[in-house]
């Protein structure tokens, strides 16, 4: 009954927009070089059959959960029809926010055609608030520049599926020879910490949502981050644009993070021809460790106090989650454009899949190799702390790294505390 | 007589039509919000509900050592900032007041500058200035002072120094402009007599200059404590959220993101503000008092 | 003689620690300005020769960061301030001063003890009532708010003190009615006061950062602060476009200060006397 209204209900508002004048949608999201440059394809997709819907795509700031947190507050004001959240995000938002969100899955979206692991944030019971966007499949990026200069062939480690101990004595005598640290690192950010967690298939959360961070995958990672900060392997910065930055000025010979950063890798001409991604490293000792991970990953959802909810609902299902040559075309375009790996599986075989790249060394067929990594990724559960969680433990490394914090022990007992105390516990 | 009387309601009529506009903002954007907020004291906020809590929000705050660490560093800021700031300002002012006839206009003007500039444009300066691969850091490098870069944003240590350093640049020549117009009413008879007597530069500093000026460094010292005690825009932009690791956090920061960043959590966030009105309105009387026992001398 | 004794160690010394204060003092403004034209990259560097970007940089923040709407949003928000605010608390500082009676003299004390209350603490109360009206992400919500300021009261309330009373008389014997004299007779004499008092309320706005960041939203409502801050902690800065957005939200409060030196620097002190 309630589905058919909607069905209705969207039919009538195309119906009326098709009559009236331009319609516009508005849609927050965050990375000029990614999910903007994905979303503004959208629209132009989407503008082919209805020319009259103006579709706003705003390039929002870090803070865009807080700006949402305003709005949700007040009612509504100042939010846009449509935006993205982080996966690890959405839980929180769910839960604090019952009632701020469109179902989707009451507007007729079918979700078997997405990525199972992509809709388990988004579920509440029996109601789906998302339109699943992208997957955050990692490797190890590597400047092959680098590694020449350094001596060594850098086809030697082309889809070596490595172990950390390898990879530390190649950034040694990276560092030796050209003085350029292995990683450029955030260190105030806990996604490299979280990459290399989930390869080991380690959880940050019990079942039942209590913290667990005494598990033996999390203490190796700790151990192995303490030495490659040590041995001088990472280039510490603050942020991510400065992140981003130090990536492109060429401060390091490389950084660990997921397909997504394509998009600002290309955004840089010079880069050309300099990167190889090889398989996100393995940590020894942990059993169940393997050579893949996830980071990020974000999702679409439509706020409940948008006035045009049901053109908004229609964008997003027409273009997001519709097996047409457009979309498919759309999601193809995406990936090579952007390194956005969409999770709609229709769109798994467009031709880009399997395409080379020749922004990379030796033309490398990149989405190719993502692609095979994601389905050995073990599922990361998120729950609505994570955030106090992920801020608590990026704390805690940072004075372990500083040596402010001597142990692995005592650091995870401070980023237990911090955590306890922030959610005042 | 009556007709008197009639004038002088008149004139107290006026007086009320003048301060009305005034009080209803006031009432509407101080009063209020102040009477409410002991509405929010006693509730715990969860995204668009709450929950009476009673006290249990100060209790919280007895257990954060996040927030404790954030009014540890406001008082750090304070006690090494102002002091730092006070001393380069009145030196500044008394080598332009009396060291030096020539250029004194264009070097006040040019010591003064930074002043014109809000504090997020300086924690944009600063930030950008102070990268990992930034102009200071390769200026140090170049000029082998230091021999690896020094973190200024990402080191917990030379963050705080970071800041220190930012509000130092965008103060001083504020506070320097206060010492001038200070020292300019002091009456050069005093220095000359002190000349006679064979008193040194550096004597008339301490025993007439400084004494003579400590209304205007202590009122300077008033608005830097109000100040610090509210600081936030340059944690926010300059060291990145507070960071790295909370090494810059400050009380108004930390409130900020507790109410409107990382959750919605209106409650604990006013009692923490309670807090921070309650340091403020002690500093505030004891400056007061010092400042008030020095002018009834 | 008198060559040698001016040019004495000592005095070297202090120019040279003037002129080292003024050069850090200047440098940024410098490199800002320098930045304009340059790329990201030597942005960092800190370059000090101008390059060929500006042409680009600008066309970045005017288009790709709607510049102008910063600024003109800026500039609306801070003027409104300024006329809202002289006529507020200029009136409530006459009546004060010039109308005493001891229940206003209540009020006063009352206005006086707030100075000490920091702004943080009362953001969430005024948050939610601006939620409830459905002010939020208005740019009523940044201007009502700072109309009122205790301190321009107090300030201008020192500055009417030293308006003679005698001439107040003296217009009403001659029938001139009370608001009249405010008007034609009060104000015109007091115009270095209200001038110190615009550039005060001008610069308070102008550069205001905790309260539009909690209550603007959305990008066609932002300030230059809040564009500035929001372009640092977007997930990529482009560095020449914001030295040009820098530079063009510091340029009017130059000018101002540099046309109206000793008003701005009166309005900065307020009342330290």
């Amino acid at each position: 009954m309630k589905k058919r209204m909607f069905i209705v209900l969207a039919l009538v508002a195309t119906l009326v927009v098709g009559l009236s004048a331009q319609k516009k949608l508005t849609v927050w999201c965050w990375d000029p070089n990614f999910n903007v440059y994905a979303m503004k394809q959208a629209a132009l997709v989407y503008n082919k059959t209805h020319p009259d819907v103006n579709i706003e795509v705003v390039d929002m700031a870090q803070d865009i959960e807080a700006k949402i947190i305003s709005g949700l507050q007040a009612g509504g004001a100042g939010l846009p029809d449509i935006a993205l959240f982080q996966d690890f995000r959405i839980e929180q938002f769910l839960q604090d926010y019952p009632n701020a969100f469109v179902d989707l899955k009451a507007a007729g979206v079918d979700y078997s055609k997405f990525a199972a692991y992509k809709v388990g944030p988004m579920t509440v019971g029996n109601h789906v608030y998302g339109i699943p966007f992208d997957t955050g499949s990692t490797g190890l990026w590597l400047r092959t520049d680098y590694i020449k200069e350094a001596g060594l062939n850098p086809d030697n480690y082309a889809g070596k599926k490595l172990t950390w101990s390898e990879v530390i004595k190649l950034g040694v005598q990276v560092k030796a020879k050209t003085g350029k640290p292995l990683l450029a690192y955030q260190s105030d950010n806990f996604d490299m910490l979280r990459i290399v967690v989930q390869s080991t298939g380690g959880q940050f959360f019990n079942t039942d949502g209590s913290l667990n961070l005494r598990s033996d995958a999390f203490k190796k990672s700790l151990t192995l981050f303490k030495e490659l900060n040590d041995k001088g392997l990472l280039y510490p910065v603050v942020g991510w644009s400065d992140w981003i930055n130090a990536i492109n000025s060429d401060q390091a010979a490389g950084f660990l993070n997921a397909i997504w950063m394509v998009g600002s890798v290309k955004s840089r001409p010079e880069n050309a021809g300099k990167y190889m991604i090889i398989p996100t490293p393995k940590i020894e000792g942990v059993p169940g460790a393997s050579n893949a991970s996830n980071n990020g990953g974000s999702s679409w959802y439509v706020f409940s106090s948008s006035p045009n909810k049901a053109l908004a609902v229609d964008f997003l299902k027409s273009v997001w989650a519709t097996t047409t040559p457009d979309t498919l075309a759309f999601y193809n375009d995406i990936l090579k454009g952007a390194g956005a790996m969409g999770t709609y599986l229709p769109s798994q075989q467009g031709s880009n899949y399997t395409a080379r790249d020749s922004f990379f060394y030796k033309n490398q067929a990149i989405y190719h190799d993502f692609a095979t990594w994601m389905a050995n990724v073990p599922v990361l559960r998120y729950t609505p702390n994570y955030v106090p969680m992920r801020d608590a433990v990026a704390h805690a490394t940072l004075n372990y790294f500083q040596g402010k914090l001597k142990t692995v022990d005592e650091t995870i007992a401070a980023a237990e505390s911090e955590y306890k105390q922030v959610m005042g516990q | 007589m009556a007709q008197r009387g009639t004038y002088q309601r008149y004139l107290n009529r006026f007086g009320w039509f003048c301060v009305t506009p005034a009080m209803v903002l006031f009432s509407l954007f101080m009063l209020y919000p102040i009477v409410s907020s002991l509405y929010y004291v006693t509730r715990r906020w969860k995204g668009m509900s709450n929950t009476f809590i009673g006290l249990g929000n100060f209790v919280r705050m007895a257990h954060d050592q996040v927030f404790q660490g954030a009014l540890a560093n406001n008082f750090i800021f304070m006690v090494i900032q102002i002091p730092i700031m006070i001393f380069l300002a009145l030196m500044l002012a008394v080598l332009l007041n009396q060291g030096i006839r020539r250029f004194r206009g264009p070097l006040r003007l040019a010591i003064f500058l930074p002043a014109v500039t809000s504090l997020v444009v300086v924690s944009v300066l600063f930030r950008v200035l102070l990268q990992q691969n930034g102009m200071l850091n390769n200026v140090l490098l170049d000029a082998h002072l230091i021999t690896t870069p020094i973190g200024w944003l990402n080191d917990a240590f030379w963050a705080k120094v970071t800041i220190i350093l930012a509000m130092t640049w965008r103060w001083t020549g504020y506070n320097m402009v206060f010492f001038l117009v200070g020292l300019q009413s002091i009456d050069t008879e005093i220095y000359e007599a002190a000349e006679v007597d064979g008193a040194s530069k550096f004597r008339q500093l301490f025993s007439i200059t400084i004494p003579l000026l400590m209304p205007v460094i202590l009122f300077s010292l008033v608005t830097s404590t109000s100040g610090t005690m509210q600081l936030f825009d340059e944690p926010n932009i300059l060291t990145w959220q507070g960071g790295p690791a909370n090494a810059t956090m400050t009380a108004a920061l930390y409130i900020y993101r507790q109410a409107f960043f990382v959750n919605a959590d209106f409650g604990y966030a006013t009692a923490m503000s309670y807090v921070v009105v309650l340091i403020s309105g002690i500093f505030a009387i004891v400056q007061m008092r010092l400042l008030g026992e020095r002018k009834a001398k | 003689m008198s060559m040698v004794r001016n040019w004495s160690i000592g005095r070297v010394l202090i120019l040279v620690i003037l002129l080292g204060a003024a050069a850090i003092s200047i440098f940024p403004f410098i490199w800002m300005i320098v930045g304009m034209t340059l790329n990201p990259n030597d942005v960092l560097k800190g370059i000090l020769v101008p390059g060929p970007e500006f042409a680009s940089n600008w066309n970045k923040a005017t288009t790709s960061y709607n510049l102008p709407v910063f600024f003109f949003n800026s500039l609306k928000i801070a003027l409104l301030t300024v006329i809202f605010g002289l006529v507020v608390n200029g009136l409530a500082a006459y009546g004060f001063e010039k109308h005493q009676s001891k229940a206003r003299d209540k009020v006063f004390g009352v206005l006086l003890l707030t100075l000490i209350i920091p702004q943080i603490a009362l953001v969430i109360p005024m948050f939610r009532m601006f939620a409830f009206f459905r002010l939020l992400n208005t740019h009523a919500a940044i201007i009502l708010p700072s109309i009122m300021s205790v301190f321009i009261i107090f300030f201008m309330r020192q500055n009417f003190k030293m308006f003679p009373t005698e001439i107040m008389e003296a217009a009403r014997v001659d029938g001139a009615s009370e608001f009249g004299i405010f008007v034609r007779i009060v104000t015109p004499s007091m115009q270095a006061t209200y001038a110190s008092a615009a550039i005060y309320l001008f610069l308070g706005q102008w550069n205001s950062y905790l309260w539009p960041l909690i209550t603007i939203l959305s990008d066609e409502k932002k300030t230059l602060p809040i564009a500035m801050a929001s372009m640092m902690s977007a997930y990529t800065i482009e560095y020449g476009a914001l030295m040009v957005i820098v530079c063009i939200s510091v340029l009017p409060v130059l000018v101002l200060f540099l046309a109206m030196q000793k008003q701005f620097v009166a309005g900065l002190l307020g009342s330290v006397k």
